[in-house]
């Protein structure tokens, strides 16, 4: 299995997340709008757009935390239907930060990254403390194991937020607007952990406003607006040579500053 | 030209007058015409209550003696809660057996006081068996059929000690049917759903007297000819699912204050329903609840006095009892209820006390 993992990472023309026609709606409110999308192993996408536009919402059907009417996911060759075996099959491919880090108050930094080893991979209590900690330095706080969330600050929440998916060993990771509820000077720890992961050939789509990351890191920028993709391109002509009038307008609102 | 050093302010000490006892009488007695002429109001009420009151609680007071005869001074007669004693405690329980009485409350402070001390990862193993098994041992002890002991009737059993016991027992057991009854009442499943509104707001929409009444008159009528089930048992299974509904109205609202991204989290790692539920939102449910969990208790174990309606003796009955008592017909009724209420008012005071104590354990301080 060891042997197949590590080939697949090679092979960049492996379509890992195959997203076709897909709508969804909240009651009568039509909030993604035939979406295609198709993600290649080791690819890393930046989403942004302006807010409302659907970019969260997108990411949030890949691990079924949204669910969709119409059309089609597929992530590692798993169709995402209404089971929960498929369900669990592709939660275990697909590791997710959140804005607000999400991580559970009641228990150590350490036992939040153990507890999915632990109780979904069945891991033996010592291995999952091992991969922890492993993890834990990659993200540069293993002194902080034994702390609980609240006593860490908003980036280094974040960066165990980070460690906490990575200690699954997913295929692909999402990311939710994963710095914008960190205070300036935090940013730049978090995104150069994920500037790290994604030198490693990390598959991830992150929905973020980081435009510097973007430009760095992204293979592919892609631009929503009321539930639609407008564009998507890479990061030197997304920037440099926008196609709509309405990238083009939501660039200059937040390239001015 | 050199960058400048930053140098930070060191802290200085608050001004002396927000501080201090004279701040304090200004701000919390003093601070505005209607508070003085409240407080001194306040003041002069107690200055003409208080002396009189005292004198009657201690200095008249009857304290020593053993029958009624003892008690001539004009002050409270305190005799007759001490002859009184036993059987306000336990009840008609034989004088040889009440160790077994003992034990229980023994244990079941042992218990309490356990989940206390005990490290955070044997908490869970030890002390929630600790209190599920409890009732049970108890149970076997007070019998004491199965041990080899004396067996003594449920209808011995009574005092004060029945009331701690028996609403210990009741909460003990409620809390897993109220978690389920919760869950039920969120579950998307239609049948878990309804079975649970319906528990729930049929217990919470019904007196608790009635409820009683039901137990110890109706329920016996639809047992097959034959088959009796203890009266006590009856009123424990009653409590248990009265207290059920609330204890479910409780954790609804716990459940109802844990941010969704926990569930999201939870989620995306791949967790289960069961290990999502019990992992992650029960932990943090139990801590939100944890006010209202105790002030569930502190009412039903003001509640187990409705007993008497039933003619179960629990500590109020044997007061009733003892005012009727022949020998005792000097009008005790204000030392009897007064020492009711005092006992009470202790022991729920003291779980407030407990519940404060607790929050400020659970409390691992991430608000957001």
């Amino acid at each position: 299995m060891n042997t197949d993992h590590q080939a697949s990472i090679h092979n960049m023309n492996e379509d890992i997340i195959v997203i076709k026609n897909l709508n969804k709606w909240y009651g009568n409110f039509h909030v993604l709008r035939d979406i295609n999308l198709t993600v290649k192993k080791g690819e890393r996408i930046v989403i942004c757009g302006p807010s409302g536009s659907g970019k969260s919402t997108t990411i949030r059907c890949i691990n079924r935390l949204e669910e969709f009417q119409r059309g089609s996911l597929t992530v590692n060759g798993v169709e995402m239907i209404d089971d929960v075996k498929n369900i669990e099959a592709i939660r275990k491919e697909v590791g997710m930060v959140f804005q607000h880090f999400n991580l559970f108050p009641h228990l150590t930094i350490l036992e939040n990254l153990t507890l999915g080893p632990i109780w979904v991979q069945k891991k033996p209590k010592e291995e999952a403390k091992a991969i922890a900690m492993k993890y834990l330095e990659r993200v540069k706080i293993p002194d902080q194991a034994n702390k609980f969330p609240g006593q860490l600050s908003g980036g280094q929440q974040q960066r165990v937020a980070i460690a906490r998916s990575l200690c699954m060993s997913p295929e692909i990771m999402l990311f939710d607007e994963p710095t914008s509820a960190l205070d300036p000077e935090m940013i730049k720890e978090v995104l150069d952990v994920m500037v790290e992961l994604a030198d490693e050939g990390m598959t991830m789509l992150c929905v973020t406003h980081e435009m510097g990351f973007a430009k760095t890191v992204a293979d592919r920028v892609i631009f929503m607006d009321g539930g639609e993709i407008v564009e998507q391109n890479t990061p030197d002509t997304f920037f440099d040579h926008p196609e709509t009038d309405r990238l083009q307008l939501f660039l200059s609102q937040i390239l001015q500053h | 030209m050199p960058i400048k050093e930053f140098k930070p302010l060191p802290a200085q000490p608050a001004p002396v007058s927000t501080t201090g006892p004279i701040a304090w009488l200004k701000n919390n007695l003093f601070s505005s015409p209607f508070n003085i002429v409240a407080t001194l109001l306040i003041l002069s009420g107690l200055f003409l209550i208080l002396p009189g009151l005292i004198d009657w609680l201690f200095i008249s007071a009857n304290w020593t003696g053993t029958t009624q005869d003892a008690c001539v001074d004009d002050g409270a007669c305190w005799v007759f809660i001490r002859a009184w004693s036993q059987q306000i405690f336990y009840g008609s329980y034989p004088s040889g057996e009440l160790w077994r009485v003992n034990l229980c409350l023994f244990l079941l402070a042992v218990v309490i006081y356990l989940s206390f001390i005990l490290p955070i990862n044997l908490r869970n193993k030890v002390a929630i068996p600790a209190f599920l098994a409890l009732p049970f041992v108890c149970l076997l002890f007070l019998d004491g059929r199965y041990l080899g002991l004396e067996y003594v009737n449920t209808d011995y059993w009574g005092g004060f000690s029945l009331n701690i016991l028996l609403a210990a027992a009741s909460i003990i057991i409620a809390f897993p049917f109220g978690f389920l009854w919760a869950l039920g009442r969120r579950s998307n499943l239609p049948f878990a759903q309804s079975v649970s509104v319906i528990c729930i707001e049929f217990f919470r929409g019904t007196p608790v007297l009635a409820l009683f009444f039901m137990g110890s008159v109706m329920l016996p009528l639809f047992f097959p000819e034959g088959v009796t089930v203890d009266k006590l048992l009856r009123v424990w299974i009653i409590l248990i699912l009265f207290m059920s509904a609330y204890m479910a109205e409780v954790f609804r609202s716990g459940f109802q204050a844990i941010p969704n991204g926990q569930y999201e989290a939870a989620d995306s790692i791949g967790l289960g329903y069961w290990q999502k539920t019990f992992f992650i939102i029960f932990p943090q449910v139990i801590k939100v609840s944890m006010p209202n969990i105790l002030a569930t208790f502190i009412m039903v174990f003001k509640n187990t006095v409705f007993l008497l309606v039933i003619a179960v003796p629990e500590i109020l009955q044997v007061i009733l009892g003892a005012l009727t008592n022949s020998k005792w017909l000097g009008g005790h009724a204000t030392e009897g209820f007064l020492f009711v209420a005092l006992v009470f008012w202790a022991c729920c005071y003291s779980m407030s006390m407990l519940s404060t104590s607790i929050e400020k354990k659970l409390d691992t301080s991430h608000k957001h």
